[in-house]
């Protein structure tokens, strides 16, 4: 089995998950892994690059037109299916849980298929982890912004120490049965709004 | 009474109000359900959410779980059913003002007659276009199995256009038909509403027809959800088809239709601007830029003219029209799928008890209507005055496109 023969085309809005997603396939030995963005003739380009297999986020807008040109048969030169096994209902459930569908032209082997889009899915989810704690360190990093503000307006505006304006933040937080951050926030609003 | 979550996906378009409403007033609490609004993209992302149970239930174009019944376009089959219409209108077909010139040239008696024939100025502007070597126009609509794109179809018929060799058709996402017709990719397209009155407002485009010129009761959006999940959640289907009519009836009313453009124009919802959204909610859409706005009482129902109501002849409408173009073989018999995925005994069902108008039969004679019939379902004409009868459709045969075009009466 010669994994290299397959034309895998990547179509993907968001080109850092995208290229995740072609670096994977690329070091399990697929060969001919192609990335597209989003582009008004997309119909034109799949044409030319005839792929055995589209991997698409479940989410892009076109996905629409793809369904369509699949739809009307003339316009490619071989049926195309959604996913891998139509009968292998977890695999897709996974698959869209994931934000990944996948097409495949008709007679392909679906377990030579199956490896691709198993990857496919495990790199969407490594990407949403990333995402995520990305998301978390940069939410990390405002919240520690708005309590460093909040405390310097606590020192200049009532003389506190700086570990007494802390202290303060956090025995509020702690009364309040809320953040730090959001009592932070409060203060800054309070001071704001005297002036 | 714990409240039962749902899960709701709907596409940005001013027919998702009835979701919005039951979210933002309060009526799906009132039926104890906390229902979560997910905004999607693409038609075939919220079909797939709604198969693979990511979602409870969906707002889906009426040819969705017709096609899904059938695994139609290479997509695995699936049993969604129908307990209800989400509303009736908002579609419109709208052109560049390139080719919007083009017609009134073309033919000026047809661009000021009834709004339903503009199509035979268009057929003028393609034999122009034939006679001088050009290529053919491109026209879109949102997905193979819409009604936008029957509603196209139907249209360009009527005149004498095919619409699979005098012009392209092809298919983009809802939200993205603004910028395709803006950036002259297409020449024209049939879309819900905001997204022709966008092109109006912002100068780009002319609306040749609206969805009520074409068929005055056409059916428009439903409530989509799985067979199984209807069977094992039957209190739950209740009160959602509850939440949403009330939500309808809401909606309906002239003095909220400017609190639900507002809330309609929502980012998180559908985002568009509030202007837009008004201009067509109070049926005052404008067909083309600088013009008047015109009187279209019926431009968006919601509620009257059981406009919530899973008509089973309007379902088998939708499949008489996938036979017509060719997406479906001829030897399917549309009755019998229709009614074990459109389910007006669930929606009487649910409804019992409420006030609400329900017709004697599930189906009708489409197209025809007297005094007493429109004061129930509303006006009903088709622009070629035809009549759609699904217990005595004629089958139409697997045909060439010439067969499938209705000859023009000029």
């Amino acid at each position: 089995m010669k994994q290299e023969d397959f034309n895998i085309l990547v179509i993907d809005e968001n080109p850092d998950r995208a290229a995740i997603v072609e670096r994977g396939l690329v070091e399990g030995g697929y060969a001919r892994v192609s990335r597209i963005g989003t582009s008004f003739n997309l119909v034109e380009r799949i044409q030319a690059l005839a792929p055995d297999i589209i991997i698409i986020d479940l989410e892009n807008p076109d996905r629409d037109t793809l369904e369509q040109m699949f739809q009307v048969s003339r316009a490619i030169a071989r049926p195309i299916a959604m996913f891998v096994d139509q009968s292998d209902h977890n695999m897709i459930r996974e698959a869209v849980e994931a934000g990944v569908s996948a097409y495949v032209v008709d007679g392909l082997r679906q377990d030579r298929i199956r490896p691709i889009v198993e990857m496919a899915i495990s790199r969407f989810g490594a990407f949403d982890q990333l995402r995520r704690e990305r998301d978390e360190a940069k939410a990390k990093l405002s919240e520690r912004k708005l309590i460093d503000r909040a405390k310097g307006l606590l020192m200049q505006e009532k003389g506190l120490s700086e570990e007494d304006a802390y202290n303060l933040l956090r025995k509020n937080a702690m009364k309040q049965n809320r953040k730090i951050y959001e009592i932070a926030q409060s203060v800054i609003t309070a001071f704001q709004l005297e002036f | 009474m714990p409240l039962k979550q749902v899960r709701l996906g709907f596409v940005p378009l001013v027919d998702c109000a009835l979701p919005v409403v039951a979210r933002t007033k309060g009526f799906a609490e009132e039926e104890n359900i906390d229902l979560t609004l997910t905004r999607e993209m693409s038609w075939a992302a919220i079909r797939d959410k709604l198969s693979y149970g990511v979602f409870d239930a969906a707002h889906l174009l009426a040819g969705i779980p017709l096609a899904s019944r059938l695994g139609l376009g290479g997509v695995p089959a699936q049993r969604l059913v129908v307990p209800m219409a989400l509303g009736r209108g908002g579609n419109a077909i709208t052109v560049s003002i390139r080719l919007y010139q083009r017609m009134l040239e073309a033919d000026p008696a047809a661009m000021h007659g009834p709004r339903g024939l503009s199509a035979r100025a268009l057929k003028k502007v393609i034999d122009e276009d034939r006679a001088a070597g050009r290529p053919i126009m491109s026209f879109a609509t949102v997905f193979p199995f819409s009604s936008h794109n029957y509603e196209l179809r139907y249209w360009m018929a009527s005149s004498g256009i095919d619409p699979d060799n005098d012009v392209n058709i092809g298919v983009i996402a809802p939200p993205r038909m603004f910028d395709s017709l803006r950036n002259g990719w297409v020449d024209g397209y049939c879309v819900g509403e905001p997204w022709n009155q966008r092109a109006v407002f912002h100068g780009d485009g002319a609306i040749v027809a609206l969805k009520d010129d074409i068929w005055s009761r056409s059916p428009e959006k439903v409530l989509g959800v799985r067979e199984d999940w209807a069977l094992s959640n039957p209190d739950t289907v209740d009160a959602l088809v509850r939440a949403l009519v009330r939500s309808a009836e809401w909606a309906d009313q002239p003095e909220n239709r400017t609190e639900l453009a507002q809330l309609l124009s929502d980012e998180n919802h559908v985002g568009a601007s509030f202007d837009i959204l008004r201009a067509s909610l109070l049926g005052r859409p404008i067909l083309k830029p600088g013009g008047n706005p015109i009187d279209a009482p019926d431009r968006h129902v919601f509620y009257r003219y059981t406009a919530t109501f899973p008509w089973l002849s309007q379902g088998a409408w939708v499949g008489r029209q996938m036979q017509r173009w060719g997406q479906v073989d001829a030897s399917v018999d549309f009755n019998a799928v229709i009614s074990e995925i459109y389910r007006p005994d669930l929606y009487r069902r649910a409804v019992a008890g409420l006030d609400v108008a329900l017709p004697r039969d599930d189906w009708r004679v489409e197209g025809l209507n007297d005094a007493a019939d429109r004061a129930l379902v509303g006006a009903d004409a088709f622009l070629d005055n035809s009549t759609f009868d699904m217990r005595n459709a004629a089958p139409i045969a697997a045909a060439g496109a010439a067969d499938r075009v209705v000859a023009s009466d000029t």
